[in-house]
């Protein structure tokens, strides 16, 4: 499965007036696509931080010590600040927690819900326009590259090729506009009906109208036929005649039978196979006619047949060869930097090498693993990406070290001479001897050589994926991304449209009378509904990671559910990727895939949702588990004593030792390495080690899982 | 027997709270028996909390009365204004019997308008209820230490003696679970849960015979409300305290009430023991809130339902009237004639 985002022992600490806040240490996870990943945990626990750092909205006094972020082909702890304009709100989008604080009290809620969307629409049209050049260019020096014969009739092909994509885009701006148009159309007709039904038609005039230009709009000959056409035009104009006799007599019989016209019609259109444009647009320009008419199954077959026969299957299989020819060539340069890489690790075990010859194998090892990264990939490679970037830093921080370490220590024992001296004489100074900063040479080696290691380790995975590339998968996925690219080249965001998609949002997320409310201001909501706007803010720019910091706490059960089931129905439907972060566990049952406890700043416990909520290894879980009463619960609640540590001084074993029922003597010396339970689920606590008593989980949590298990029985064994 | 007149502590009755157009508490009544804890669920904006506040006198109530130990606390002049201005309006057509029946009726109308205002007057404020708010960071000033925030009530209740103060204060804070040392702290000092603590603490120490926590436990983390619901329960027991607990977590109001009532739009829909609300939930949005409760347990959860209440899909209210009807013995359903012999019926069966 695509990893979309690699967390990797991030650890980030903060600057407070007592001392150095150790809030999140060395956590490590993986985020695939298409899942959601909940963060579990109590307030102070880093959950939020790990959060922010991957948006790259840490509090000024945040220090990053270590780790990475890797996402498409960054380091989103490294990149400037330039570059994470071009992420957030369009790739990375969070819904915060107060939903006072994160919306603008001065700007009304329609402004709010676009002003992403107009800013991102224009930036995504220019960058898609950027990537399917790039990519055309790519692609078309590949194929000339692989056929030296045919170079003349491959750039004419490219360009055709290009034509097409034109031609395609044109047609499908048309019918996308009117299919939407149609879709809300016939929404709105639903409710109106329903509300005529039960006499409850408010705004009868708006709506109305609001119909009729829906429906006009909808005009297209893919989405109404020319047959239906007319018929749709006179009963959309017919709706609003005698507007005024209808509002006041309250009978809307009349438009009710145009509603039903107009519904009859738009159903049958919307329904049905979306229409092939690129095998369509090919079909009309080698007719020099008119656009096909008939069944649109029959159409799409008739169009791609032409397609494959004439144009793609020649085409296809140019492109083909081309990227045959260029996964070799990078194959091959990607051995090149491996020996570099051989290279390097040796010279680098012992220790860093002196300094003209390691800056020289430095540059000679990053110069070939940049060259060996493939430009026609069509998911960048986060690791090779990155890797000189890293390699960098640590070879800068570690001459930064070498330079300046000794003077800070020698500074440092001066100062402290100095201090006692005076305090032999039975002074007493009133300043302090600070601890210098200095850099852990040893610790930077120790990264590089991790670095090293793990490139090796994922170059070896790459060569052995070659035995089994797929190149006519690939070549596909390929001519599908330029053909993404194309789209959104064309997909221009007007205010009108932004307006429409920002109403449709409000309606998603369940704020009545979104028209209305669109010019409110955001102290005129309640706290739910200003939780729901800020939500709606976050899906606006259609991300590609959503990340949500305790979204529903603040809110009541249904509306809580209904959250729920919004992001996970936009999970499914765009194929989202969610971290969820709550201090909740019942909330994420129904959203997590994966599951991550935290507790002062590391991860406890991680598995699949199954794992965690069936089978939990880890005593905070059992605790977390067991503290919440659900519906059968009678007894005493088993709260957990006392409050979590205070990671100023972060204590030296299991930072949960001090809490727990179950702690033995070597918690409080030695903090706890994970210990596998399954290939997915792992705990780090002692009670996993072969030497550790056998101890069983508290009654109240055990009981509940048989509980469970007893509900949900018949379909598990049905599995 | 549940009905006795001495059993009922607090009694509220047509309690009705208007926001210039906003009905917030609309026509509501129930009772409040000595030592339960009566929960009271809906979603947010549905009038639970501004109930709870209108009970200890926050508000000047719109109309209807609240008797608390058979002494009428709160009552608002709304139902006897409406009543003369019906009469008054009937007056100009009526003939002359019905003119001096209508005369007298004014005249006790306004007798009764009258009790009911001075009764609201000199009832004063409430000591014997106390309520703990929802937020422990903005219901305690950030300026005063716990000891000063603790014995403010007495103070202001007129107790001058130091040492009473003082072995008051004390003692409610270990009650509380927190020691003498945290006296002379500043809020800031403590984190939520003791915060919350500090909130029961304060609202204990006037000897109330009942409690309104206002969502209590909403803002904190939930090992902690774990403790506070333990404290809570300890509390009640100990003091033989009446709770009025306003939640919206489900899992909680459950597992801490002995009655439940169910509010939805400024109207109380349902109202019964928690466990045959739980076991035979019956108006509809009773069933719908039942139904979004979330549960740890993924497999379920998949495939969980969730019911969508639209009062207009589900009531038909142009003819007949809905009104609090009791469908079985203490269990009440807002309905109409015929929901009612639905609801009759599906318990029945």
């Amino acid at each position: 499965m695509e990893k979309k985002l690699q967390v990797r022992s991030l650890r980030i600490s903060f600057r407070t007036v007592s001392g150095k806040l150790q809030a999140v240490r060395d956590i490590s996870f993986d985020l695939y696509k298409g899942e959601t990943l909940a963060i579990v945990g109590e307030s102070g626990s880093g959950k939020s931080v790990t959060s922010k750092a991957i948006l790259g909205i840490l509090a000024g006094n945040a220090i990053i010590e270590g780790g990475e972020i890797l996402y498409d082909g960054q380091d989103l702890l490294k990149i400037s600040e330039e570059d994470f304009y071009k992420l957030r709100g369009d790739k990375l989008s969070m819904i915060f927690q107060d939903p006072l604080s994160s919306l603008n009290p001065i700007m009304r809620i329609g402004k709010q819900l676009t002003e992403a969307m107009l800013l991102k629409g224009k930036a995504r049209q220019r960058s898609n326009r950027r990537d399917f050049n790039r990519k055309m260019k790519l692609m078309e020096e590949a194929m000339k590259a692989a056929n030296p014969a045919e170079t003349d009739s491959i750039g004419e092909k490219c360009g055709r090729f290009n034509r097409l994509e034109m031609k395609h885009i044109e047609l499908e701006r048309a019918y996308n506009e009117a299919f939407e148009a149609a879709s809300e159309a016939l929404v709105e007709i639903e409710n109106i009906l329903f509300l005529i039904d039960k006499k409850a038609l408010k705004d009868a005039g708006v709506r109305f109208r609001e119909v009729r230009e829906f429906a006009l709009r909808a005009e297209n000959p893919f989405v109404v036929t020319e047959s239906d056409a007319p018929a749709l035009r006179a009963a959309a104009k017919s709706l609003t005649t005698g507007m005024g006799r209808q509002v006041s007599s309250g009978d809307y019989s009349k438009a009710a039978s145009e509603l039903k016209t107009i519904q009859a019609i738009l159903t049958c259109a919307t329904s049905g196979e979306r229409p092939d444009f690129f095998a369509i647009g090919y079909a009309q320009q080698a007719n020099q006619g008119g656009l096909p008419s008939g069944d649109r199954a029959a159409v799409n077959a008739r169009c791609r047949k032409a397609l494959e026969e004439g144009f793609m299957g020649e085409f296809s299989r140019l492109a083909q060869k081309g990227l045959d020819f260029n996964d070799g060539k990078y194959a091959r340069l990607r051995q090149a930097a491996e020996k570099e890489l051989d290279a390097a690790m040796k010279a680098f075990e012992k220790g860093v090498p002196a300094d003209a010859s390691a800056s020289a194998i430095v540059g000679a090892l990053t110069r070939a693993v940049d060259a060996s990264v493939n430009p026609l990939d069509v998911v960048k490679d986060s690791l090779v990406c990155t890797f000189s970037g890293s390699l960098k830093a640590f070879m800068e921080t570690y001459r930064r070290g070498e330079k300046t370490n000794g003077g800070k220590i020698r500074k440092y024992e001066r100062q402290l001479a100095r201090h006692r001296k005076l305090e032999e004489k039975g002074k007493r100074p009133d300043w302090t001897v600070a601890k210098p900063s200095i850099v852990d040479l040893d610790q930077t080696h120790e990264n590089i050589m991790h670095l090293m290691t793990r490139l090796k380790e994922h170059y070896a995975s790459l060569d052995a994926a070659e035995a089994t590339r797929d190149t006519v998968q690939k070549t596909e996925r390929l001519i599908d991304s330029i053909q993404d690219n194309a789209s959104g080249m064309v997909d221009k965001m007007t205010k009108r449209r932004a307006r429409n998609k920002a109403l449709k949002l409000m309606e998603e997320v369940g704020i009545p009378e979104p028209r209305k409310r669109y010019r409110d201001y955001p102290f005129q909501f309640s706290g739910g509904m200003r939780q729901r706007i800020v939500i709606a803010i976050a899906l606006a720019a259609n991300p590609d990671i959503l990340i949500c910091d305790e979204p529903t706490t603040a809110l009541d059960v249904t509306i809580q559910a209904q959250i729920l089931e919004l992001i996970n129905k936009l999970k499914k439907e765009r194929q989202l990727t969610v971290i969820f972060i709550t201090h909740d566990l019942g909330v994420v049952a129904n959203m997590a895939d994966r599951i991550a406890v935290m507790y002062a700043g590391k991860i406890v416990e991680y598995g699949l949702s199954e794992e965690i909520f069936y089978e939990p290894a880890h005593p905070y879980t059992w605790a977390l588990l067991s503290s919440m009463p659900d519906l059968e619960t009678r007894e005493k609640l088993e709260a957990i004593p006392g409050t979590p540590p205070n990671m100023i001084y972060p204590p030296k074993g299991d930072a949960f030792a001090e809490r727990n029922l179950y702690a033995m003597k070597i918690d409080l010396e030695r903090q706890p390495p994970q210990f596998p339970i399954t290939e997915t689920h792992w705990a780090a606590t002692w009670l996993l080690h072969p030497n550790a008593p056998k101890v069983e989980m508290p009654k109240a949590v055990s009981e509940r899982i048989r509980n469970m298990r007893a509900r949900t029985g018949g379909e598990r064994n049905a599995q | 027997m549940p009905n006795e007149k001495d059993d009922i502590l607090l009694k509220v009755e047509h309690l009705c709270q208007y926001f210039g157009p906003v009905k917030a508490v609309d026509d509501v009544s129930f009772d409040i028996k000595r030592g339960e804890v009566f929960g009271m669920v809906g979603e947010s904006g549905c009038g639970k909390t501004t109930t709870g506040r209108s009970i200890i006198k926050l508000y000047d109530i719109t109309s209807g009365s609240i008797y608390f130990d058979g002494k009428r606390i709160a009552a608002g002049a709304g139902s006897y204004k409406a009543a003369i201005k019906k009469a008054r309006a009937e007056m100009r057509t009526a003939d002359a019997d019905g003119k001096t029946r209508l005369k007298a009726e004014i005249a006790e109308q306004k007798r009764q308008m009258a009790q009911a205002l001075s009764d609201h007057k000199a009832a004063g404020s409430v000591t014997q209820i106390q309520m703990i708010f929802q937020d422990p960071i903005a219901s305690l000033d950030p300026r005063m230490t716990v000891y000063e925030t603790i014995a403010e009530g007495l103070r202001i209740r007129g107790e001058k003696n130091k040492a009473v103060i003082d072995e008051k204060v004390y003692r409610v804070l270990e009650l509380v679970g927190l020691v003498r040392e945290h006296a002379t702290r500043y809020p800031h000092e403590f984190s939520g849960g003791q915060r919350q603590r500090i909130g029961v603490a304060r609202s204990v120490i006037m000897e109330p015979q009942m409690i309104i926590a206002d969502e209590p436990v909403s803002a904190l983390d939930v090992s902690i409300q774990a403790q506070v619901i333990n404290l809570l329960n300890d509390l009640r027991h100990e003091l033989g305290l009446t709770i009025m607990f306003i939640a919206h977590d489900l899992s909680v109001v459950k597992y801490f009430s002995d009655r439940i009532g169910v509010m939805y739009f400024g109207k109380m829909v349902e109202l019964t023991t928690s466990d045959e609300l739980f076991a035979h939930p019956l108006h509809p949005y009773t069933r719908s809130l039942l139904s979004a409760i979330p549960l740890p347990d993924p497999l379920y959860e998949r495939q969980r339902k969730r019911i969508v209440y639209d009062p207009l899909v589900e009531h038909d209210y142009s003819t007949d009237k809905p009104s609090l009807r009791e469908v079985s013995a203490g269990h009440f359903v807002y309905c109409n004639e015929a929901e009612y012999q639905k609801y009759c019926q599906a318990l029945g069966a």
